[in-house]
């Protein structure tokens, strides 16, 4: 606004007025939106932190880091508490008289964000679509594979899964192929969540695209449903659903986003503008962010040096055995974690019923008895070795574990040529072929023994054909075969579990490395984040932020 | 004019189509199955079956020959289709239309902070040449071109995170003109300003030595009105020409200013597509890169005429 020559301070012309008025409304309009904003931020918000711009936030991609987040928005058909016991969620009973084909009986409360009901129709249809191969579902296999007809969905030569009926909308039948005690436990997560199927799959059968976004009127079975999404600027938004059949959430909102630098996601959340991240993992976390940061119960996966029984040298037993037992496996833990959350790992098995007392005697320790095994086999010595070359070498607590057993041989057996690679299943350097030792996880999403052993030792699992070399211990196959049958409850199951450990031992082909935390990656402030076995937010209605 | 823009299109088709055919092959042939990946790359462990892997691949229509794919993805183009990422499944002209105004953003605004920070710095230098304030801007600028914005990102970052607290983490896209965007924007224009003050000092350094100049200053005329009538004029032309590569390093640069502020731009997403051998995203983020240098370089080109009219009659008597 201008004065001009003729007007003094004091005098304002009409049009001077108008413009005034004006800018007073849009002002106070602009008021008043704030003043929405800040009634919007009332309640407790947890503000959290994706590693990654991630380009698809679709339940049904069952593995990646999105789906850390599924169980905030989608009921799953039961679920294992922090202790590993069962608990009823969409499904409330289960049975079966032989263990092949199961009954279901869907919670008569249970609806979706909309108030409708979720049927047998929609469980039928979300595996349904999940099995297809253009939903590129990375775990669907772990819950249906023993499904019939998921073989043929799962191949792109159908559309149903002939295996399950829908004898009405509170029933689900399921036939597996092969009789399977533990079926019931395979479902008990959220790799295959419950969504409204005619939502999710087309008339071809296939998933549509962004069905799950609010603007195509997604509705959600969860306790939260999402409320915006801007995936190329990697932010989400969750509220609380009103009409979820389960308890009341405490959150007031969920604001997730990405952040993909380590550094800045440390300091973001030391400073206290987030509260929890999806999944960091730095060398330096506890300083960082303390103790209660990645804190968690251990679960069942273990970290482990494989040895490629194929290869030389460790195709010659008493090399394999030299070289374990000249490492101190306590040493080697505390280069790694010396302050945790992780457990140091003598066995495979842990966190499942029978990996206490499961009669396995760890490996010992023992530089002399090394030096002598080494100088009994054939290569004599460490002279005439081959170079030992490592595979899977990538975070920095993994490297510092891998040259303190670098250091170990140098020092109780003299061998010098080690060499270490990144890289793990997709390493495709000249040299691929020499390598001998695989860093890698193994684990189960079932608290089971067997289902533990049978993807970590037996001959068919993609640990002993890759890692392990074709790894092959006809005893190991057929205690783990015969556990199999068992019921989940029977004894015999844990004791043939434990058995087939005991024979694995006896061929030294790993390192025992550590136990896995699963970490709740929350501030301490952040009351009820812990996770499960399967990287699911148990009782995502329970989180709070206490601000005392 | 026309006749030349039209020339430089037809040349440029052929190269793109070879440039773009070289890159499908090399994620065709190289190591990285995006299907693959989509499963290797999941954190945790997950169920790796190979026959299901092949079943996806063969419903992405990955499974067919080289030539096959690389026609039908030429074909789709040419039909104004990028088609899908293969790891997402979202449309890649979605993907690219959200990240490109943010990369042009960017860009636009470092060529702008270069040109107005680096011209006058430039001609203050050599106005001033041999002097201490010389050497300063000079020694400045030789410093700065020595920091390569994926040094210079990660340092500024993490010395704004370690020692100096209190300042609002600079990390995120909220718009041109978001404070933020501040530190991002200097980053990327480090070495663009360091060429250009260089540039800029030794042409005028070469004008101040034109008769044209001796003159003007002989008659009296005031040196600001000889600096910017005179001297600037024909300067422009070799630094607009030299802004015009500058393009180029602004958009390399720009990966890892984007990868390190988390700007949602081209440069994440080529680093995303490349990571995931998402090769529909690479071809397309390929196009647009090879699109935007030509363009830049046609803009130089044209504007050549503008600033020195004896280009337009060089050009005229070819």
């Amino acid at each position: 606004m201008t004065i001009r020559k003729n007007q003094t301070a004091s005098q304002i012309s009409r049009r001077d007025a108008l413009k005034l008025s004006l800018a007073a409304g849009v002002g106070l309009t602009m008021f008043g939106m704030s003043a929405r904003v800040v009634m919007a931020e009332e309640g407790q918000v947890l503000k959290a932190i994706n590693p990654a711009f991630d380009q698809d936030w679709s339940p049904l991609r069952g593995g990646g880091r999105t789906f850390r987040w599924n169980s905030f928005w989608w009921a799953s058909p039961m679920y294992f508490d922090t202790e590993g016991k069962l608990q009823p969620y969409v499904f409330t009973s289960w049975e079966s008289s032989d263990n092949k084909v199961w009954t279901f009986k869907i919670d008569p409360k249970a609806v979706f964000s909309d108030g409708s009901k979720i049927t047998s129709a929609d469980v039928k249809g979300s595996w349904e679509v999940a099995s297809m191969p253009n939903t590129k579902s990375q775990r669907a296999d772990q819950v249906l594979s023993k499904v019939q007809g998921y073989k043929e969905i799962g191949a792109g030569s159908g559309t149903e899964l002939t295996g399950v009926a829908t004898p009405d909308e509170g029933t689900v039948t399921v036939t597996l192929t092969q009789a399977d005690p533990i079926f019931f436990m395979r479902l008990a997560n959220h790799i295959i969540p419950v969504t409204k199927a005619s939502q999710s799959r087309g008339s071809d059968g296939e998933e549509i695209a962004d069905w799950y976004k609010p603007d195509n009127n997604a509705v959600y079975s969860g306790p939260f449903k999402l409320t915006s999404i801007d995936i190329d600027a990697g932010s989400l938004t969750f509220e609380p659903n009103e009409n979820f059949f389960g308890p009341k959430p405490k959150l007031a909102r969920i604001e997730i986003s990405s952040i993909e630098d380590n550094v800045t996601a440390t300091s973001l959340i030391n400073s206290g503008e987030y509260n929890v991240h999806t999944e960091l993992v730095t060398s330096t976390i506890i300083q960082d962010l303390g103790p209660e940061f990645s804190a968690g119960p251990i679960i069942p996966t273990s970290q482990h040096f494989w040895f490629n029984i194929s290869r030389a040298p460790m195709n010659d037993a008493k090399v394999r055995q030299a070289l374990i037992m000249a490492v101190d496996r306590d040493g080697l833990f505390k280069a790694s974690y010396p302050d945790g959350p992780h457990k140091k790992a003598d066995q495979i098995l842990n966190s499942v019923p029978g990996a206490d007392g499961s009669g396995f005697e760890p490996y010992p320790f023992d530089p002399e008895g090394a030096k002598k095994l080494l100088a009994q086999s054939s290569y004599g010595g460490p002279e005439r070795l081959p170079k030992i070359m490592f595979v899977g070498i990538s975070a920095p607590a993994i490297q510092a574990a891998a040259q303190f057993i670098a250091e170990q041989w140098r020092q109780n057996l003299g061998i010098t040529a080690v060499d270490m690679k990144p890289q793990q299943d997709a390493y495709a350097g000249p040299d691929q072929n020499s390598v001998q030792i695989f860093r890698d996880d193994v684990g189960t999403r079932v608290p089971d023994a067997v289902s533990y052993l049978a993807g970590s030792i037996a001959s068919t699992s993609s640990n002993a054909q890759n890692k392990l070399g074709g790894y092959k211990n006809d005893k190991v196959d057929s205690l783990l075969a015969e556990a199999a049958t068992k019921a989940a409850d029977d004894p015999q199951r844990v004791k043939l579990a434990q058995e087939a450990q005991k024979a694995f031992r006896d061929d030294w082909v790993f390192i025992p490395w550590y136990s896995q935390a699963m970490s709740r990656w929350a501030t301490k402030e952040v009351k009820g984040m812990e996770k499960n076995l399967d990287w699911q937010v148990v009782a995502p209605w329970d989180i709070s932020i206490d601000q005392a | 004019m026309f006749r030349y823009v039209l020339t430089r299109f037809a040349i440029w088709i052929p190269s793109v189509l070879v440039v773009m055919m070289a890159v499908y092959a090399m994620a065709f042939y190289g190591a990285g199955d995006p299907i693959k990946l989509i499963f290797l790359r999941a954190p945790g462990d997950v169920a790796y079956n190979p026959e299901r892997i092949e079943a996806i691949r063969e419903s992405a229509g990955l499974n067919k020959p080289f030539i096959e794919q690389f026609g039908l993805y030429i074909w789709n183009l040419l039909h104004g289709q990028f088609g899908n990422s293969l790891t997402s499944g979202r449309s890649v002209w979605a993907m690219v239309s959200a990240a490109a105004p943010v990369s042009f953003k960017l860009a636009l605004c470092s060529i702008t902070l270069t040109a107005v920070v680096a011209i006058p710095l430039g001609m203050i230098a050599a106005l001033n040449q041999n002097s201490r304030l010389d050497y300063t801007i000079l020694g400045s600028a030789l410093f700065l071109w020595a920091i390569p914005a994926y040094v210079a990102g990660p340092l500024l970052m993490v010395g704004l995170i370690v020692f100096l607290p209190m300042i609002k983490v600079p990390y995120g896209w909220g718009g041109i003109f978001d404070v933020r965007i501040l530190l991002p924007l200097i980053v990327l224009s480090f070495q663009p300003i360091a060429l250009i003050v260089r540039q800029t000092r030794a042409a005028v350094i070469e004008v101040l030595s034109e008769d044209f100049v001796r003159t003007a200053r002989a008659k009296g005329v005031p040196e600001i009105v000889v600096a910017l009538r005179h001297i600037l004029r024909p300067v422009l032309t070799p630094v607009v020409t030299q802004l015009g590569l500058v393009m180029i390093t602004i958009v390399n640069g720009a990966i890892f200013v984007e990868l390190v502020f988390g700007l949602p731009g081209l440069g994440r997403l080529t680093v995303q597509a490349l990571t995931n051998s998402d090769y529909p995203v690479i071809l397309a983020i390929t196009l647009i890169g090879s699109f935007l240098v030509m363009v830049s370089n046609l803009l130089v080109d044209v504007l050549y005429p503008l600033l020195d009219p004896r280009a337009n009659d060089a050009r005229r008597s070819r």
